[in-house]
């Protein structure tokens, strides 16, 4: 049978098989709808991370899953109390002590924590500070993940791939995920630490916010391409 | 493959002087918009705002050293495809993009 003459607009998304579908169109979301995540859709998901590879298969994380909303709104303030403080020591373009102290705390913090203190997160401290930027933006289901500090080699990149997993399975059920780093700042003071368990060898390390999306935030976009060292055949070319 | 020099691995910038850093930007097909506002609702860096009167609503970017970081979640969002990034960011220095190179949806290659 001859085809058909008229060419069809070729549709680029259609030959990405269902696992890169869900890896290329996963968005962090940052709006929530209230309705609550079944139970049985979440243990779903924490078996996605329980089956994560880990350094020789120690799996050092443990999960937390919080779903009373007072309990997350109390975390959620304790959280914005702290960034209201490092936005008054550090802050020095709104400080009420002024811009040279700040300044100068800000500078040196960076040196020495260049990771934590970037230009992003900073920016992110001060929006949270200001009540601009949601904390975990009005999630049902928060998952903390904590480490076990005794793990195999690298316990961090071990919890990666756990939530990694555990993202990837909420976005190909249809929920939205969003990572939130600043569930660290629950580490300040003894009140986190006693209500998560968070003593010896137990750390927080991550939260991942879980709920249904306000619209439709999955999909694909444009990102940068990554610089890539090829070494074949004896030779060495770079591609993009 | 490139790297730092020894003055930009010790200069960590403050984060908003556009001498040396430069945030994300995106463009804004102004037509296309409808003043929905959900790619301002879901900003993390809150470098978008609406504004217009109620007909006329449109979404626009902050000009002012908008906090964008260039993480296209307003394009997903948006249903009319008004929305996408044309600058990532660099802040410069300690933190300068070494091995990032145009923007790319994701693409397939031949075998």
């Amino acid at each position: 049978m001859e085809s058909d003459p008229v060419e069809k607009e070729p549709d680029v998304n259609a030959d990405w098989n269902p696992v890169e579908q869900v890896i290329l169109e996963r968005r962090s979301v940052r709006s929530y709808k209230k309705k609550q995540v079944p139970e049985g859709t979440v243990r779903r998901i924490l078996e996605a991370g329980r089956f994560a590879p880990s350094a020789g298969n120690c799996q050092p994380w443990k999960f937390i899953v919080v779903r009373d909303r007072d309990m997350i709104d109390e975390m959620e303030r304790d959280v914005v109390r702290l960034c209201k403080l490092v936005k008054l020591l550090m802050d020095w373009r709104t400080s009420p002590l002024g811009r040279t102290i700040p300044l100068l705390l800000t500078r040196v913090s960076a040196r020495l924590l260049p990771n934590l203190l970037h230009p992003i997160p900073f920016g992110a401290i001060c929006l949270v500070a200001d009540g601009k930027l949601k904390v975990f933006h009005g999630s049902p289901t928060l998952i903390l993940l904590l480490k076990d500090k005794r793990g195999v080699s690298h316990p961090d990149v071990d919890i990666g791939c756990a939530g990694q997993n555990m993202v990837l399975a909420a976005h190909s059920m249809g929920l939205g995920t969003c990572w939130v780093g600043f569930v660290m700042l629950l580490k300040v003071g003894p009140k986190w630490k006693r209500r998560l368990g968070m003593k010896y060898p137990y750390t927080i390390s991550e939260g991942i916010c879980l709920g249904y999306p306000v619209g439709n935030p999955d999909g694909m976009i444009s990102r940068e391409t990554q610089e890539v060292e090829w070494f074949e055949d004896g030779a060495k070319k770079t591609v993009y | 493959m490139s790297y730092l020099t020894p003055k930009e691995r010790l200069l960590i910038p403050t984060y908003d002087n556009d001498v040396y850093a430069t945030t994300g930007r995106v463009v804004i097909d102004i037509d296309a918009c409808n003043g929905c506002g959900m790619c301002v609702k879901i900003c993390p860096g809150k470098a978008l705002f609406l504004s217009g009167d109620e007909k006329n609503r449109k979404a626009r970017m902050e000009e002012v050293f908008p906090q964008c970081m260039s993480c296209n979640d307003c394009a997903a969002m948006c249903e009319r495809d008004a929305i996408s990034v044309a600058v990532t960011y660099d802040f410069g220095y300690f933190f300068k993009p070494l091995h990032h190179g145009p923007l790319s949806p994701p693409r397939k290659f031949e075998e």
